[in-house]
């Protein structure tokens, strides 16, 4: 089975830091194998099913979440293990996942993608020619 | 020509500094994608007038799964995350999310009203909302007018309201 590489996109985060507000932050995954194909959980808290992009375009899936600030008027920011910001990564697909059967669904700001594998037909035997 | 002069060698401390925040900031952005040493749940503090507020990032939360509780100023919030052994470990390709039980607890810098508090979990992001307690909040104390003690004496008989 070929490796699918996931590849978080460099273009991002990185820059400028002229706009705190536009962060934008790598997911943490799990992918996993399953009898039917391969399974990726990606962490998207803040993100609901409807703030949620994702594609296929070139063997490349995206996923793009958009988060909602929680811009409070007056609100103080006092202490802070994380930034606000929308996610973002994109992955290799590999041959064998059956691009036209992924599915997706998003519970409690987890994503979950199943990614099913190209169902094979049965081996075919080619009968050699003697010249 | 002097290199330093007085009057310039403050700023250009300024600079360093600045240069080493943004060196700082680089190696923040480095560390956040391994998640280094990460508490978990990762938290911010508000405060919005005189309430705080508290969000957290739980992905894969449910309401349910939740065990929030307050005593002494200190909020304590705990869980489980994916029950470890639900997928056999050979099955992974690749592991980043964080698994297992994880407890936080947080002081909350001044007094709460404990019986106030709200907590609100949308999309694996909770909201706790703490309002201070009333004796925590600046209040005005009202100053009588005062009248010169001879004369209270001489009042203190027809004024019986």
């Amino acid at each position: 089975m070929t490796e699918d590489i996931p590849i978080p996109d460099t273009d991002s985060g990185s820059g400028n830091d002229v706009e705190p507000q536009k962060w934008v932050r790598t997911p943490p995954i799990d992918i996993f194998e399953t009898e039917a194909g391969l399974v990726l959980r990606a962490d998207l808290p803040g993100v609901s099913s409807e703030n949620l992009e994702l594609q296929v375009q070139d063997n490349r899936l995206t996923l793009f979440g958009r988060v909602t600030p929680t811009d409070i008027e007056g609100a103080v920011l006092m202490h802070q293990e994380y930034q606000q910001g929308d996610f973002l990564r994109s992955f290799i697909l590999s041959d064998d996942v059956d691009h036209d059967r992924i599915s997706a669904r998003m519970t409690n700001g987890v994503l979950e993608v199943t990614l099913p594998k190209v169902s094979r037909t049965q081996p075919r035997k080619i009968s050699i020619q003697t010249d | 020509m002097p290199i330093f002069r007085w009057g310039s060698a403050l700023d250009a401390f300024r600079d360093l500094e600045r240069e080493v925040d943004r060196w700082v900031r680089g190696v923040d952005i480095v560390f956040e994608n391994p998640r280094f040493g990460q508490p978990f749940p990762s938290l911010n503090l508000y405060e919005i007038g005189d309430e705080y507020l508290i969000t957290a990032e739980l992905p894969g939360c449910a309401a349910e799964d939740l065990d929030l509780s307050v005593a002494n100023g200190i909020v304590t919030i705990r869980g489980t995350r994916i029950a470890p052994g639900e997928i056999p470990e050979e099955h992974y390709r690749r592991s980043e999310r964080s698994s297992g039980n994880w407890e936080r607890a947080i002081s909350v810098p001044e007094r709460i009203d404990d019986d106030q508090i709200r907590a609100e979990l949308t999309d694996g992001l909770l909201k706790l909302s703490l309002p201070k307690a009333p004796s925590a909040m600046r209040k005005q104390i009202h100053i009588a007018g005062g009248k010169s003690a001879t004369k209270e004496i001489g009042q203190q008989e027809n004024q019986d309201d």
